[in-house]
Parts: C-alpha cells; sequence; structure tokens
C-alpha cells in the first residue's frame, strides 16, 4: 500500500482519528518551525517498529526528563539526522544530531528541560532524503528555571562513560548548562545562558554522530547511544562550551576507564 | 465514692494520652500542642487533588508580646482560616509570618497577613526560589489567590536568615529559634524551635505517613536528620502527617526510606541502567503504605540518580 493513502483510511475511522490527533498535535511552534527546517518538504509517518518516541506523560522531574528513540532494524544505519522539537520551550530545536550513514543506531536517550505542557516530537531523515516524525505529549512544569540540582559543582567538562554491556553507552559531561532563565538562589540575580553547544562521538577514529546541542539539554547534559552492533573502540567524546568556546574531550578505551578531561 | 472512680480513670486516660495535644475548639481544628503552639494538621491528599489548598500542617505560636505565624497554607482561603481562627484564640498582634520554604501549600495563603506591623521571615534562599516558581504558581494555582490572581500575592520575606546562623525572634517571654538548613527536602528549608516549651516545627523535613518528596538533596536531608536528631525536642510538629513526641521514631521511617532509595539507585548506576529503566523499575524494600508513592517516588527515583551519578 502506498503510504500516503494512509492518512485517508485512518480519516473515515473516527477512534483511529484521535489516535492521528495524538500523534501529530500541532501547537504554534511546531507551525513556525516546520517552514523554517524544512520547506514545504513532506513529513511522513512511521510505526513503531521503524522509529518511535518515548517519554514520560507527566514526566517525574521536569529539569530532566528522558526522552528514548528507537529506530528499528529497517531504519537504524539509514538516519542521516535527526532533530528533536519540544514545542512549548522557550528554545524548542533540543539537538539536531548527524549520524553517520551505516552505523547501526538503535536508540537514542536524551535528558531534557521540559518548561510546561508541550508535544515533543523526533523528525528523521533518512539517507534517501525522506522525512519521518514522531511525537508524544508531556506535562510538566517548570523544567527550564529549576535551580541548580544537588549535584552542582565538580569539575566543569569533567566526561563520564557508562557503559551497559557492549551496545549501549552513556555519557554525560560535568556541566551546569544553565538555560538563562534559572535565578541564582543565594544572589536572586539571574544566571546567563552557559550550556554545550556541540557535541561529536567518535568510535575508532570514525565519526559516529555530531550534534548541535542547547540549553533544552538537562544541567550535566547526557546521551545515551545504543547500536545494534558494538561500536569500535576507543570511543572520543568531545563537547563545546557557550560562550567560551572552550572544548571539552574524552576518550573510552573498552576494558578501562579513561575519563579525563 | 464509687462516682468518683470514672473521673479518676478519665483522668488517668487524659494523662496517658499519647499526646498532650488538646483540640482548641475553633473553626480551624487547631491543636494546642504544647502551651502557646497551635497547629492545624492538613489533608493527605495530592497537589491536584480537590481540597489540595489544605494539606499542610500550619499554625502559630503565641508570645507576651505578639504572635508569630508558621506556613500559611496553600491559598488565599486557608490562610484567611488561619487568620480568622487566631483571632479566637487571642487578641494578640501577629507580628512575624514564618515560612518553612517555598512549596505552595506552605505559603499561598502569605497575602492575607500583609500588614505594616507584620514581619515575613524564611531562609536567605527563599525570595530567588519565589521569583521562579511566581510563574508557575500563578499558571496552576491562581484559583487558590484572590481574584485576580497576582505575583504581589505570592509574598517573600523581609527578614531572611543565613545558612551559617540561627536566627532568634522575641514574641516577648518567649524566644523562636529558626536555623536556615543546607539542601535537603528544597534549597530553602528552615526548621522553627520554641525554646520556652521544647517543641520543633520541621517544616517538610519531616514527613509523617507521606512519601517525603526529594527537591534538594537526598544526602542532605540524611545529614539534617542526623542534626535534628540530636536536637531532642519534646514535641514536634512536622510538616505534613500527625504530631509526635518522640522525633528519632518519627524520623525513622524517612531515614529508612532514603537509604533504601540510595542503595537502589547505586546499583541500578552500578548496571549501567538509564534513567528512565531506573525510574520504571526501582523499587524499595520499604513497604508500600506511605500516602501518594505513585506520584512521589517516581520522582524522587529521578532526582536521587542524578544526585548520585556523580560520585
Amino acid at each position: 500500500m502506498n503510504r500516503r493513502t494512509v492518512p485517508l483510511l485512518v480519516l473515515l475511522a473516527s477512534p483511529a482519528l484521535s489516535a492521528a490527533d495524538t500523534q501529530f498535535p500541532s501547537t504554534g511552534a511546531w507551525q513556525f518551525l516546520r517552514p523554517q527546517l524544512y520547506g514545504a518538504r513532506d513529513i511522513g509517518e512511521v510505526g513503531d517498529q521503524l522509529m518511535s518516541i518515548e517519554a514520560p506523560a507527566s514526566t517525574p522531574d521536569p529539569s530532566a526528563t528522558p526522552i528514548v528513540l528507537r529506530f528499528g532494524p529497517d531504519l537504524s544505519g539509514r538516519v542521516r539526522q535527526i532533530r528533536v522539537i519540544i514545542d512549548n520551550n522557550p528554545s524548542p530545536v533540543v539537538t539536531t544530531m548527524n549520524l553517520t550513514r551505516g552505523v547501526p543506531v538503535d536508540e537514542i536517550d536524551l535528558r531534557v528541560r521540559i518548561d510546561r505542557f508541550t508535544s515533543v516530537r523526533a523528525i528523521a531523515e533518512t539517507d534517501d532524503g525522506h522525512l519521518e516524525m514522531r511525537s508524544t505529549w508531556v506535562n510538566a512544569s517548570g523544567g527550564c528555571s529549576a535551580p541548580p540540582g544537588a549535584t552542582q559543582g565538580g569539575t566543569l567538562g569533567e566526561i563520564r562513560f557508562r557503559p551497559t554491556g557492549e551496545r549501549a553507552m552513556q555519557i554525560s559531561i560535568r556541566h551546569p548548562n544553565n538555560s538563562g532563565f534559572q535565578i541564582d538562589p543565594r544572589t536572586g540575580d539571574s544566571i546567563p545562558p552557559h550550556y554545550i553547544s556541540h557535541i561529536r562521538l567518535l568510535a575508532g577514529g570514525k565519526a559516529v554522530m555530531e550534534a548541535d546541542t542547547g540549553i533544552s539539554f538537562s544541567e550535566n547534559p547526557t546521551l545515551r547511544i545504543g547500536t545494534s552492533q558494538p561500536l569500535g573502540s576507543p570511543l572520543t567524546f568531545e563537547a563545546t562550551d557557550e560562550p567560551t568556546q572552550e572544548h571539552f574531550s574524552a576518550t573510552w578505551k573498552s576494558g578501562a576507564d579513561t575519563s579525563t578531561r | 465514692m464509687d462516682r468518683a472512680l470514672p473521673w479518676g480513670a478519665l483522668l488517668a486516660a487524659l494523662l496517658a494520652a499519647p499526646q498532650s495535644a488538646a483540640a482548641a475548639g475553633d473553626r480551624f481544628n487547631l491543636t494546642e500542642v504544647a502551651p502557646g503552639n497551635f497547629v492545624h494538621l492538613g489533608r493527605q491528599l495530592a497537589l491536584d487533588a480537590p481540597g489540595h489548598d489544605d494539606i499542610a500542617n500550619i499554625g502559630f505560636v503565641v508570645g507576651q508580646r505578639c504572635v508569630a505565624v508558621i506556613d500559611t497554607g496553600g491559598s488565599t482561603r486557608t490562610g484567611r482560616a488561619l487568620l480568622g481562627a487566631i483571632g479566637q484564640h487571642t487578641k494578640k498582634p501577629i507580628c512575624y509570618v514564618i515560612n518553612t520554604h517555598v512549596h505552595v501549600d506552605h505559603v499561598l495563603g502569605n497575602a492575607v497577613f500583609v500588614k505594616d506591623s507584620v514581619q515575613f521571615v524564611g531562609h536567605e534562599a527563599l525570595p530567588a526560589a519565589l521569583d521562579r516558581s511566581r510563574s508557575l504558581f500563578l499558571q496552576s494555582y491562581s484559583d487558590d489567590l484572590d481574584a485576580p490572581a497576582s505575583g504581589a500575592q505570592i509574598v517573600g520575606p523581609r527578614i531572611k536568615v543565613a545558612a551559617d546562623r540561627d536566627l532568634e525572634l522575641d514574641l516577648g517571654a518567649r524566644r523562636l529559634r529558626l536555623r536556615a538548613w543546607p539542601r535537603a527536602h528544597t534549597d530553602c528549608d528552615l526548621t522553627v524551635y520554641d525554646e520556652s516549651t521544647d517543641t520543633l516545627w520541621t517544616g517538610d523535613l519531616l514527613f509523617v505517613r507521606r512519601t517525603p518528596a526529594i527537591d534538594g538533596s537526598v544526602k542532605g536531608w540524611l545529614s539534617v536528620l542526623d542534626e535534628l536528631a540530636n536536637l531532642r525536642p519534646k514535641h514536634i510538629v512536622p510538616g505534613h502527617g500527625d504530631v509526635s513526641r518522640h522525633l528519632v521514631q518519627s524520623i525513622a521511617p524517612e531515614r529508612h526510606y532514603f537509604e533504601a532509595l540510595i542503595a537502589n539507585v547505586r546499583a541500578d548506576l552500578a548496571q549501567g541502567k538509564p534513567l528512565q529503566e531506573a525510574i520504571a523499575t526501582a523499587d524499595t524494600s520499604v513497604s508500600k503504605d506511605w500516602l501518594l508513592w505513585d506520584v512521589t517516588h517516581p520522582h524522587n527515583v529521578a532526582r536521587v540518580y542524578q544526585e548520585l551519578e556523580w560520585e
């Protein structure tokens, strides 16, 4: 069946219509961003077996809400760009992530600030130029103005690798990732934006992923990447600080954790 | 003299009652937990349930000169009920309104008490906490303020208690000692200790039966519990749940829960469990007879996970 006929069929069945509504919630920010980012290009819908996005319907922590993107076997290795958008955040584009062709990424987890009730969407661009979107709703409040957490401080730019077996790696960087919407509890002054603006991941010397990031990432920005085949070793993670442009990087070798600044 | 017997038995029963607390017979169900210390017990409801504006324990302490209010409830309606009840017990003026921390259920009644002769008191970090909460309060709790709801009704402290030095408030022949704590339940927790009756108002550093919500630091909170245990007060007014006379005993369930939570999350981290799995699966050996567990426990797991992952 031609993919384009699906929405028509869906329109005929009203229970499915409401399902379609929740699949593509429309809000002002997205209506504004869509033409800016994608022009008039078609954006398709895909089923869970190709791509899914998961987030808690009501987040236990608005300043650190886990978002999980999964790619099925037919899409894994074929996504060249993935963009995550939180419609109602002050800075809606969470990240624009470019993936290297052929790297079999099947999961990407992010941890984000969510300011208020919003749809969260992921748009994938495949290697043949198609755009596919998935979205979900999250209820939250105040994630962007929440005060720094209990772990504030430490060494700015310290990077930690936390593997789960051979097929998933969580990488965190110690950084306030201040949104610019927070207030210093001691002085009452607003805290200026200070965040990680760019990240890069290399495996065995080859780029796996490169992304623009921003203030919708939580304090101590964290990325988890899962693959159907082990990524090569060593893994190198690099991050750029905004506004200082300082670079942080660390390398991990299987068997020995060498977290360095 | 068989008629004397029931009276004697009644007196004995009164003396043996676990609480010296006596219902104070006013419209707001205040209880005098210790001489001059009146508390209204909030209901154990969720923050979005009907009746959510009256869930915290709030009250007041009467000195020879004046009255100090301790927390004002989750709405101007609740604040007004407290204000009315104070008038039923004393003609002395209110001189202080103390907020134990930033949460809605403790501060939204503040506006009702605004007067030139009343000074608001809080942790030095409370003003910033209120500033960042104001828009959220207006967005989610505007019905709990007087119409039209305004940010100005969310009144912050004029007198700020520094983290490193206790502040004493003199109510006339009664001194209150206020202590501002490091990050624990929130980043602006304050306790009030009435020296003359040995009564400690813990604010939300002590939850009784209600699942404690960790917005500050679980490790910080555990060390605060250690310090509180050293105070050995005779009367304890928790932020939520029944008053008590045994601090160490009342603290025990909270401590047990935090320790189990820490152990569980550490194990998750050691296994490389991501945050969302830790939230979905983390449980503790602590029984679920904590109230509001389903809402509060996942939040706590998320907070503790982030606190411990940089150890």
